[in-house]
């Protein structure tokens, strides 16, 4: 649908132009929130069960190594 | 793309989707874009069950929206873990 | 039976009253469950809204609570009807333990939604209604204003606590 299209670009464009890191990690769930409508639309619903249950883990991978770099 | 017959209910989450995701990026403070991010991970594990009825669908939007939570809960307490500044 | 958009918008309003009592009885206003949820309360009290408030607002965002459980019923129930919402309570307990909480709101939340929403699609509305309807629902506590939306759950915490004890 063309929410979710407008829902990948408004993502994206926040990813880059945010400072701040926790938001370009916000921007980042929000393109993948975008992103997953399609995925369902052409019924692969277990790769969108996988990728629903691997994207968020790579976010909190990748706080985790935030965390070992003092901000 | 077929659309199912609850037509209105998908354009509800739609525009309830792209509105969460404006008022995200509106937000200036990091912690109160949160919830405006739970709003749209509902917004569009409703989009995901409307789309596709069948009984896996609910696995796939419980897995998204579980995700989806997860990614916010560590998002909050990596926050709120920095700022304090403990070991 | 009803036109549909009558028909969410009754459907969000049955839901708004099914979470919210549910996440009263057990108690989401009275304290951050983790950390996540303790800072975004402070941050909706730095705005100037109410710190109980706050603390619903938090927990709803770190864990699955009654909200998240009525969604996944009514998903639950469009996709396979009555069994297809306990199914989506057993996701939504799994997601409550993955994610460290220790309740039981979003279960039960989860578990009286099925009931209602099947109910429902027996007098003519359709479990879709729902699924906008809890969108809806949600949006107004979370996605409108954090100041407002916590002044009011704080009143009903207030209420809360004067007819059932067991709080602070």
């Amino acid at each position: 649908m063309v929410a979710c299209t407008a829902l990948v670009f408004i993502g994206t464009a926040a990813a880059i132009l945010e400072r701040d890191p926790f938001d370009k990690l916000i921007s980042l769930s929000l393109m993948i929130s975008g992103i997953f409508p399609f995925i369902i639309d052409r019924g692969l619903l277990d790769v969108a069960t996988a990728t629903a249950l691997i994207a968020p883990l790579s976010t909190i991978f990748i706080l985790m190594v935030c965390r070992r770099v003092p901000a | 793309m077929a659309e199912g017959m609850p037509v209105i209910a998908i354009y509800v989450c739609a525009v309830i989707a792209v509105y969460a995701a404006l008022r995200i990026i509106l937000q200036r403070n990091t912690m109160r874009k949160l919830p405006f991010l739970n709003v749209l991970s509902f917004a569009v594990t409703g989009i995901i069950a409307l789309l596709l009825p069948h009984p896996i669908t609910i696995a796939a939007a419980a897995a998204y929206f579980v995700g989806s939570t997860l990614e916010s809960n560590a998002i909050a307490s990596t926050w709120a873990g920095g700022i304090k500044k403990d070991e | 039976m009803l036109d549909e958009p009558t028909r969410i918008l009754i459907a969000a309003v049955i839901c708004w009253l099914n979470f919210m009592i549910i996440d009263l009885f057990f108690k989401l206003p009275e304290s951050g469950g983790v950390s996540g949820a303790t800072a975004i309360a402070e941050e909706v009290e730095k705005g100037g809204g109410a710190l109980n408030g706050g603390f619903m607002m938090g927990n709803i965002v770190s864990s699955p609570d009654a909200s998240a459980g009525t969604l996944l019923a009514s998903c639950g129930v469009f996709c396979a009807g009555f069994f297809g919402g306990l199914f989506a309570a057993v996701l939504v307990y799994a997601g409550n333990r993955i994610c460290y909480d220790p309740g039981y709101a979003g279960t039960t939340g989860c578990i009286t939604a099925t009931f209602i929403v099947y109910g429902a699609t027996q007098i003519g509305f359709a479990a879709s209604d729902f699924i906008a309807g809890m969108v809806i629902a949600i949006l107004t506590i979370q996605g409108i204003s954090h100041v407002h939306a916590s002044r009011l759950i704080a009143r009903f915490w207030s209420v809360r606590c004067r007819w059932l004890r067991g709080c602070r």
